[in-house]
């Protein structure tokens, strides 16, 4: 950099060093670079709570779990609750019914592309568990303008025979009819 | 017995989409800047510390200690500290600990990411913060997290989009006189930011900070030997950090309780006990024009919910009471994760010396704060400069 | 703290499998692109000398790490694509355990005229021979087939 280009803006940072290369350097191969893919395949250990969160998913169920010190029904369960830092106790069936907490109406899928259809995702709080508590899931059987937060919602679950044990196992949540409260 | 810890140099290199330099050229070159600002050499710097957000965006395991060559740290005591979005701050407190806690004279911070070399997108290394049990079988994106966030604020203190699109508009503008600018744009109009394409409601493409390449540095020094640097010091009056639980769907998102602790452990170190009155200006992290809003809040800047009518007032303009990014925050200059420093506190620094040139605040700032925020909102990283 | 449950049903999922899915592209970098775009055109590698302490620096670097100082253009000079092996190993695995067919002889070499090192494979049959000290040069592809990586190095065999 020159004492020219230096002093082109006045204050600090004087100067701003590095070199900006975009796309079609690389595709044209006006800069040289080394590609890698990595292949990194992982198990991951589920640990007593989300194992037995997992089969009763599989069974149809939405289990949580009960911290007796703070009086909260935990889910997803947890072995121990995190604010008071205790084990915690029963195991308690919930609902799958809840209530929209949050929801976005995204254009884009997991890799940050366009989709022309938008999904519906947010987080649902479970009936019978501590309020607020509850999971991220997908929304269906409503148009992207009927969801609202403070909604009233319901499991749709898979087959049992194409349940795996997972949280996909629920397909997504929709409205709550007037005569199922 | 804490020592005083003053900031007596900083550097920072162009943020970009893409840049050519590795991640140790981009940190050997914001270090040089801030050595020469200084006026230091490297053996009179004693310890070294380095922010840098996930490995998985680099593509480099342990980058640390891949970087450190070009972080002047051959030979000397170093660390790398990292907690996601929150290392633009964490780095600077740790490089104070070094320093209050009398173990280093002189310590230097550097900070730096290279986001250019995830493919397709950094947003697939970013899908590997989901939990791979709960979240991951639902095929998330990132930006999902974030829209829930917004939505869920909007939502409890009824806020318009176009409100929020103030900040957007604000911080690109207040970034053209940055040298290092990704995005500035001196004709942005709210208009813009609400015509841009949705990505994920009520997010749009205008609401966000770009992915970025970039690095930053700073140097700390003691009250011992700051006389050989400057007869104008800007110390570090406080440093707080905190963090929330990763069960982030058992949270009411609305406000960010973390960044309400971490700020009032900075305050009680400054001795600040009336936030809006005593803090000048402020430097809270926005990757999102929303967050600007969330953050101050969070900082007790302003009661919750009124951070959007100060914004339209013009309040948080660089020549309003309280000037908020003046930088032009990440929304402006670019989001290199943990080299957000540059925008942080870099800029606390260059405001307070009165460095700043086109982007000073005018008037006489004495005290400001700066914050990130990372990981699944969970990490709040909170420090105050003051001349 | 113990938790109040053991996990006793052996048929009860335990794992979760999954994978890392992302891919990377590496820039040169300032001081690697310069390396890699010469060694594309000729058969040699180029190197910096650092002007504070003299050491010639391989791979060839932006600034040297131990002065700090940045070092000029004037300062690159070209080495023979050739050097020394200071250390060596024998491999019979591959990186995912598997035994390989042919054992394979990685170097540390130490290139001509220069303080630095590249690591590369040996080309040779003779699996039992100390390696250490003896005299080297690298094989690169054709020259219409580089790529400007560290792949245009096929692999270095005694001269």
């Amino acid at each position: 950099m020159s004492e020219e280009e230096k002093r082109q803006f006045e204050g600090y940072p004087k100067y701003a060093p590095g070199t900006h290369v975009r796309d079609k350097h690389i595709y044209n191969k006006e800069i040289t670079y080394t590609w890698w893919e990595p292949e990194v395949q992982y198990s991951w250990s589920l640990g007593p709570a989300m194992s037995r969160f997992l089969q009763e998913l599989k069974a149809g169920k939405i289990i949580g779990k009960k911290c007796n010190t703070c009086d909260r029904v935990i889910v997803p369960p947890r072995m121990f609750c995190e604010y008071c830092y205790n084990p915690t106790g029963e195991w308690v069936y919930l609902k799958d019914t809840g209530t929209v907490e949050t929801f976005s109406i995204s254009y884009l899928d997991p890799d940050a592309r366009r989709i022309e259809e938008p999904i519906l995702i947010g987080v649902i709080s479970i009936d019978g568990a501590a309020p607020k508590h509850g999971f991220m899931h997908y929304f269906g059987e409503m148009k992207p303008e009927e969801l609202k937060i403070g909604m009233r919602v319901k499991a749709v679950w898979k087959p049992e025979n194409e349940r795996t044990g997972s949280i996909t196992d629920i397909k997504y949540f929709r409205p709550l009819r007037g005569d199922e409260e | 017995m804490k020592k005083q810890v003053a900031v007596i140099g900083a550097g920072m290199t162009l943020f970009r989409r893409k840049l050519k330099e590795t991640g140790k050229e981009l940190s050997f070159l914001a270090t040089k800047m801030a050595m020469e600002e200084a006026g230091i050499q490297k053996d009179e710097i004693d310890m070294v510390v380095m922010g840098s957000a996930p490995d998985a965006f680099d593509g480099i395991h342990m980058k640390g200690e891949n970087l450190l060559d070009g972080a002047a740290a051959v030979g000397k005591p170093y660390v790398r500290v990292f907690n996601g979005g929150g290392t633009g701050v964490f780095a600077p407190i740790a490089g104070w600990w070094h320093v209050a806690s009398g173990v280093a004279d002189v310590c230097l911070v550097v900070c730096e990411e290279k986001m250019g070399s995830c493919y397709p997108h950094p947003q697939t290394a970013f899908r590997h913060i989901w939990d791979p049990i709960l979240d991951r079988p639902l095929n998330p994106n990132l930006v999902w997290l974030f829209a829930m966030e917004m939505n869920r604020y909007m939502t409890v203190h009824n806020i318009k989009k176009e409100d929020i699109a103030l900040v957007a508009v604000k911080n690109k503008r207040n970034a053209v006189g940055h040298p290092c600018a990704q995005l500035a744009d001196p004709n942005i109009t709210v208009e813009d930011v609400l015509n841009s394409e949705v990505m994920a409601w009520p997010v749009q493409r205008l609401d966000i900070s770009p992915p970025s390449d970039g690095a930053s540095a700073l140097i700390f020094c003691s009250e011992d030997v700051v006389h050989k640097f400057t007869d104008d010091p800007i110390w570090v009056a406080g440093v707080g950090w905190n963090i929330d639980s990763t069960m982030w769907t058992n949270r009411d998102l609305y406000f960010p309780r973390y960044v309400a602790n971490a700020a009032k452990m900075a305050y009680k170190m400054a001795g600040i006990t009336n936030p809006p009155k005593e803090i000048d200006f402020a430097e809270p992290y926005d990757p999102f024009d929303y967050k600007e809003l969330h953050h101050m809040e969070g900082l007790l800047l302003c009661k919750k919910g009124e951070a959007p009518i100060l914004t339209r007032e013009g309040v948080t303009q660089r020549d309003g009471d309280l000037p908020i990014c003046p930088s032009g925050g990440l929304l402006g200059v670019g989001n290199p994760i943990a080299a957000t420093m540059g925008q942080k506190v870099c800029e606390l620094y260059w405001q307070l010396a009165g460095k700043a040139g086109k982007r000073q605040i005018p008037g006489d700032p004495r005290v400001g704060v700066g914050q990130a925020w990372g990981d699944i909102m969970q990490m709040a990283t909170v420090m105050i400069l003051k001349r | 703290m113990t938790f109040t449950e053991k996990q006793t049903d052996p048929t009860s999922p335990m794992h979760w499998r999954g994978d890392m899915q992302a891919d990377y592209l590496y820039p040169s970098g300032i001081a690697g692109d310069k390396f890699f775009k010469h060694l594309k055109e000729h058969d040699s590698f180029l190197a910096t000398k650092c002007s504070k302490c003299g050491k010639i620096l391989f791979p060839p670097r932006l600034y040297c790490e131990d002065c700090f100082e940045e070092i000029p253009e004037s300062n690159w000079i070209e080495v023979p694509a050739s050097g020394t092996v200071k250390l060596f190993t024998v491999a019979t695995i591959n990186a995912h355990g598997k035994k390989l067919e042919e054992p394979k002889v990685i170097g540390l070499i130490n290139i001509d005229n220069t303080d630095g090192c590249l690591l590369g494979i040996i080309k040779t049959t003779d699996y039992g021979k100390d390696f250490i000290g003896v005299k080297v040069k690298a094989v690169l592809k054709p020259q219409n087939e580089r790529e400007g990586t560290l792949k245009d190095v096929l692999y270095f065999e005694e001269y």
